[in-house]
C-alpha cells in the first residue's frame, strides 16, 4: 500500500493525539509523507480525543475519508467523532479487549473484515507498569502490522522519554515493543503493509498552517504583529512573538480585537511590514479599521483562520463560511484582495503574496486560511525560499517630495508612500474622505475620483493567472472550483476521477476575491456541468462568482456546512453520477 | 533620548535646530467654530513643540473622530486622523515600530472615555512614551450636541432633553487609578499654562495626559465658556499642591466638574521605564550575533 488512513479514538488520558504526533514525527524522518489532524471534545482537559493520520510515500492532498484502520480505545468516545472517524467494510478494527465487546459484536453499522480485540491495557501494565504506556503498545501494533517506522519510532521513544529516566524510558520501549510482538504473532492476513518511501525523509519537516504564517511573515520583512488571542489563530502570534524580535521587529498583545488591528495600521503608517491574525468573531471587530486601511491606502496582512460561525460558532473546527465578510465587511465601495492557502504548505506563499500584494497595491489583504490548514500538521518538504521575490511600497523620490503629494492621482493609481521620520514627507492620513494632498474633503467629485483611483489600482491584479491552479482536461464538459483546505480534496477525486477515464477539470483560485471575471470565463468556455465544491452552506465561493461571471447553465455547488468533512469520495462520486447524466445527453457534449 | 539611528532616515534625536511656532502651523484652515478653545489649544500645541525642537517630520500627531480630532492636519507633523476611539492604539502601534519618533494623541471626551474608553488603561499600564491630549467640552460638537461622557449630571442636551441621569466619568481620577505617570488640567484661556504643561507632559519619559477642558461656543453650557472658566481657574501651583504626591492629587481631582484645578496634578518622581525602552532592549538583547558584526 502506498496511501494508509488511520483514525485513532480515546479518553483525554489515554495519549491518542500524542500517539499521532509521535508517529508523523517518525514517519517524517522514515521519509514518508502524511497529514494528522485532531479532533477534541469541547472540554479543556480530559473528554473524547481523537487524531486522524494519513501516510502516504507521496505528498498528501488532505486527511482523506474511510478508514484504512480504526484504533479504539473505547467505542463511547469512538462513535461520538462519528464521520469524522467513517468506518469501510475494508477498515481494519483494532480495539482494547478491555472494552469487553465481542468481536462480532461492535457498535458499528458496517461489519469489517478485520476486527481484532487486543488488550492493550494489559499489555502497557505488563511493560511499563502505567497505563501511560498504552500509547506506544498502539504505535508497536501499527508498526507491526502496517510495517513502518520502527527504527524512527524507536528514535522518538528515545528521544521523549530519555530525560525522564532509564526506567520510564524502558517501559516505554517495552510497551511499544509488547505491541510490535502481538502484530507479528497475529497477523492480519490482509496484507496492508505500507511500501518502503522513495527515498529518507532529509530535512522534512512536521509543521501546520501558523506555524508556516509565522515564518512566511517574519521572511516577507514583517516587523510588527498586533493581536488577541482566538481559537484556532492564537498560534500565528505565539510563534512570532517568539522570533519577531530577532527580526527588529515588535509585538502586541492587544487589549482587543480592535485594538490589536488599530496598533498593526499604525505600525504600517510607520512605515513597516505588519500583520494581525484572526478568526471570525475578531474579523468583524476589525471591520472598521481595516476600512481605515483602505481609506488611507496603507499596506496590511490581516489572516481569519475561519472557524465555524456564526459568533462562537465551532471554534475548533474548520468552515469556509467568512468568504462574504472577508469581501463585504467593510463599508463604502472598497474591494481588498483576499488569498486562501490550499494546504500547509501552501501558506507559506500565500502568506509571502499577501505581504507582497499589500506592498504593492497599499491596500490590507486578507489571508483566508481555515481551521484544518492552521491545526493540523503535515510533512513538508522544505520551503525553496529562494523562488520568492519580496515586495516593498513604493518610496517617494526627491523631486516627488517637493512639494509631497500623498495621494497623487497617477496611471496605475498608486502613489508614492511615505511615513513619519522621512523629511519632506509629512502628510495627513485620514479616514475621512481626502484630495490628492490628503487635505479633508467632502466634495463628491473628489469622492468619486479617490473611489476611481482606490479601485483601479487592483486592476493590475487582474494579470496574476498564477495565482490560480488549473488541473484536468482543458476541454472538458465537467469543471469543478474549490478553494482552501478543501481543494486537496477536489484535486484528489479530479485526479481519481480521470484516472478512471473521465473528462474533468478543476479551477482553484488562491486569489480568491477580487473576483477575476476573465480566469472563470476562461474556464467555462468548455464547461457545461460543474460544481464549486465549499464548505459553506450557503456556498459562499459559488454566489460571489455569479456576481461577476455568467456561470454555466447547470453550475451548481456542493456546499457543506463546516465541520462536516467533504471526502475525495463523496467528490469522486459528484464527479461519476454528473459524467454520466453528461453521456446520457451526448447533444450537449462539444463534438469537436 | 536614543541616539540610535532608525531605518525611517530619522537624524539622532537631539533638539539642535531652533523652531518657533510658526514652523508647526499648516496651511489647513481649521473648520472649528469662532470662538472654539480648540484654536487656543493648536496655538498652545505649536509653542509647546516649539521649544521641545524636534523637527515636524519627526513628530507622528494620531487623533480620532470628533471636532478636536482634527488637530493633527493643522500641524506641520505627520498627522494621522483615524476612527472614533482607536488613536491610542494606532498611536502604541506607531510608537512600537519606531520608537524615535515623538508620538502624540489627541480627541475628544466621547473619544476617549465614551467609545475608545477601554484603550485607555492600557494605554497608561504599557506605558510607552506617548502624550495623550484630551480636548474635554462636555459635549458631542460635531454630532450637534448629544450627551458625552463627561456631560454634568442633568445636563439638557439633544439626546436627553429632560436631563442627563447618569454620572459623568472623571477622566482624572480615572488615568490617576490606572497609574498614569503624568496628569495634567488645562485651559486654553490660560495659554501661558497650558503651553507649559503640554511641554511638561511632552517631556515626561512615559504616556502623559493632558485634560484641556476646551469649551465648545456652540453646544455647550454658557456657563463652560472662557470666560467663566478663567475666573474659575485655581492653579494647583498657587495651592502648593506637591505634583509627586499621588494621594493628593487624587483627593484634588476628585472635584472634577465643581472646582477647577489646572496645572499638574501627578509627576512621577520616579518614572519607571517605559514600554518601548523594553522594546528596545528586547531587540537588542535577541539580535542575531552575525548580524550586529
Amino acid at each position: 500500500m502506498n496511501d494508509l488512513i488511520i483514525g485513532m479514538a480515546g479518553s483525554g488520558g489515554d495519549g491518542i493525539v500524542s500517539a499521532g504526533e509521535s508517529l508523523i514525527s517518525a514517519l517524517a524522518r522514515e521519509g514518508y509523507y502524511a497529514i494528522l489532524t485532531k479532533s477534541f471534545g469541547s472540554q479543556i482537559r480530559g473528554g473524547e480525543s481523537s487524531c486522524r493520520l494519513r501516510v502516504a510515500t507521496a505528498p498528501v492532498l488532505n486527511p482523506g475519508g474511510t478508514l484504512s484502520v480504526a484504533v479504539v480505545l473505547n467505542w463511547e468516545d469512538f462513535l461520538k467523532f462519528g464521520g469524522e472517524l467513517p468506518v469501510g467494510p475494508d477498515t481494519v478494527v483494532i480495539y482494547e479487549k478491555k472494552t469487553g465487546v465481542a468481536p462480532a459484536d461492535i457498535p458499528l453499522k458496517i461489519k469489517p473484515s478485520v476486527v481484532m480485540a487486543v488488550p492493550m491495557s494489559e499489555m502497557a501494565m505488563k511493560a511499563a507498569k502505567t497505563l501511560q504506556a498504552k500509547n506506544n503498545v498502539v504505535i508497536g501494533l501499527l508498526a507491526g502490522w502496517f510495517g513502518f517506522g520502527r527504527q524512527a519510532i524507536l528514535e522518538g521513544i528515545r528521544r521523549k522519554f530519555g530525560k525522564k529516566g532509564e526506567d520510564v524510558l524502558a517501559g516505554n520501549e517495552q510497551a511499544f515493543a509488547a505491541g510490535f510482538e502481538y502484530a507479528e504473532q497475529n497477523p492480519i492476513g490482509t496484507d496492508k503493509r505500507m511500501s518502503p518511501p522513495a527515498g529518507s525523509g532529509g530535512k522534512r519537516i512536521v509543521t501546520d498552517g501558523n506555524e508556516v504564517c509565522a515564518q512566511a511573515a517574519l521572511f516577507a520583512g514583517c516587523k510588527f504583529f498586533g493581536g488577541y488571542p482566538i481559537t484556532p489563530a492564537t498560534e500565528i502570534m505565539q510563534h512570532l512573538q517568539k522570533d519577531i524580535w530577532k527580526h527588529g521587529g515588535s509585538l502586541l498583545q492587544a487589549e482587543d480585537e480592535i485594538a490589536g488591528i488599530a496598533a498593526a495600521v499604525g505600525a504600517t503608517y510607520a512605515g513597516k511590514k505588519s500583520m494581525t491574525a484572526t478568526s471570525g468573531p475578531g474579523f468583524s471587530l476589525k471591520a472598521e479599521v481595516l476600512g481605515l486601511a483602505s481609506v488611507s491606502e496603507l499596506p496590511l496582512v490581516v489572516v481569519n483562520v475561519q472557524r465555524g460561525g456564526p459568533s462562537t460558532g465551532i471554534p475548533t473546527k474548520p468552515e469556509q463560511a467568512d468568504l462574504f465578510a472577508a469581501a463585504f465587511s467593510a463599508h463604502g465601495d472598497t474591494v481588498r484582495p483576499i488569498l486562501a492557502p490550499i494546504s500547509v504548505e501552501d501558506m507559506y506563499g500565500v502568506t509571502v503574496e499577501a505581504f507582497n500584494i499589500s506592498e504593492e497595491f497599499q491596500t490590507p489583504v486578507v489571508v483566508l486560511s481555515d481551521q484544518e490548514i492552521a491545526q493540523r500538521k503535515d510533512i513538508i518538504d522544505p520551503v525553496d525560499t529562494s523562488k520568492f521575490k519580496l515586495v516593498d511600497r513604493l518610496a517617494p523620490t526627491a523631486q516627488e517630495l517637493e512639494p509631497y503629494v500623498r495621494f497623487r492621482f497617477t496611471e496605475s493609481g498608486i502613489s508614492p508612500i511615505s511615513h513619519p521620520g522621512m523629511k519632506g514627507g509629512s502628510y495627513l492620513a485620514a479616514g475621512i474622505e481626502h484630495n490628492e494632498s490628503g487635505a479633508p474633503t467632502s466634495s463628491g467629485e473628489m469622492h468619486a475620483r479617490m473611489n476611481e483611483k482606490r479601485l483601479h489600482k487592483m486592476d493590475a491584479l487582474k494579470n496574476r493567472r498564477d495565482l490560480f491552479v488549473i488541473e484536468g482536461d482543458a476541454d472538458a464538459p465537467l469543471g469543478l472550483i474549490a478553494w482552501g483546505s478543501i481543494a486537496g480534496v477536489a484535486l484528489e477525486a479530479v485526479r481519481a476521477a480521470r484516472a478512471q477515464g473521465l473528462k474533468v477539470k478543476v479551477l482553484i483560485p488562491k486569489l480568491v476575491y477580487p473576483v477575476v471575471e476573465e480566469v472563470y470565463q476562461d474556464f467555462f468556455a468548455s464547461v457545461q456541468h460543474g460544481l464549486v465544491v465549499e464548505q459553506s452552506h450557503q456556498g459562499q465561493l459559488h454566489r460571489i462568482i455569479r456576481m461577476w461571471t455568467n456561470v454555466p447553465r447547470k453550475f451548481t455547488a456542493l456546499a457543506r456546512s463546516g465541520a462536516n468533512p467533504i471526502t475525495p469520495a463523496d467528490v469522486l462520486a459528484q464527479i461519476t453520477q454528473i459524467s454520466q447524466t453528461l453521456a446520457a445527453s451526448p447533444a450537449l457534449v462539444p463534438t469537436a | 533620548m536614543s541616539s540610535t539611528t532608525a531605518d525611517c532616515g530619522c537624524p539622532p534625536a537631539a533638539p539642535v535646530e531652533t523652531y518657533t511656532a510658526k514652523d508647526f502651523r499648516s496651511t489647513l484652515k481649521p473648520i472649528w467654530c469662532p470662538g472654539c478653545g480648540d484654536y487656543g489649544v493648536v496655538t498652545g500645541l505649536y509653542r509647546a513643540l516649539a521649544s521641545i525642537g524636534r523637527p515636524p517630520h519627526e513628530i507622528a500627531f494620531v487623533s480620532g473622530i470628533g471636532c478636536s480630532s482634527r488637530i493633527p492636519g493643522y500641524t506641520t507633523a505627520y498627522g494621522f486622523n483615524t476612527v472614533h476611539g482607536r488613536a491610542l492604539p494606532i498611536a502604541q502601534g506607531i510608537k512600537m515600530a519606531n520608537p524615535d519618533l515623538l508620538v502624540l494623541v489627541a480627541g475628544g471626551d466621547g473619544d476617549g472615555f465614551s467609545i475608545g474608553g477601554g484603550h485607555v488603561p492600557h494605554a497608561i499600564r504599557r506605558n510607552l512614551d506617548l502624550t495623550y491630549i484630551v480636548m474635554d467640552n462636555h459635549i458631542y460638537g460635531l454630532t450637534k450636541g448629544q450627551l458625552s461622557p463627561t456631560t454634568p449630571r442633568g445636563a439638557k442636551t439633544s439626546t436627553s432633553s429632560y436631563g442627563s441621569i447618569e454620572e459623568p466619568v472623571n477622566p482624572l481620577l480615572y488615568v490617576l487609578a490606572y497609574g498614569c505617570g503624568f496628569v495634567a488640567q488645562a485651559i486654553p484661556s490660560d495659554m501661558d499654562g497650558m503651553t507649559k504643561v503640554i511641554e511638561e507632559a511632552i517631556r515626561y519619559p512615559g504616556f502623559s495626559f493632558v485634560n484641556i477642558q476646551s469649551p465648545c461656543v456652540t453646544f455647550g453650557d454658557p456657563e463652560d465658556q472662557a470666560k467663566v472658566q478663567k475666573a474659575k481657574m485655581k492653579k494647583l501651583s498657587d495651592l502648593g499642591h506637591d505634583p509627586a504626591n499621588r494621594l493628593r492629587a487624587m483627593e484634588l481631582a476628585q472635584t472634577y466638574g465643581t472646582d477647577l484645578y489646572t496645572g499638574v496634578f501627578y509627576r512621577n518622581p520616579n518614572p519607571p521605564q517605559t514600554y518601548d525602552h523594553y522594546i528596545r532592549e528586547r531587540q537588542e538583547a535577541l539580535r542575531p550575533k552575525q548580524a550586529a558584526a
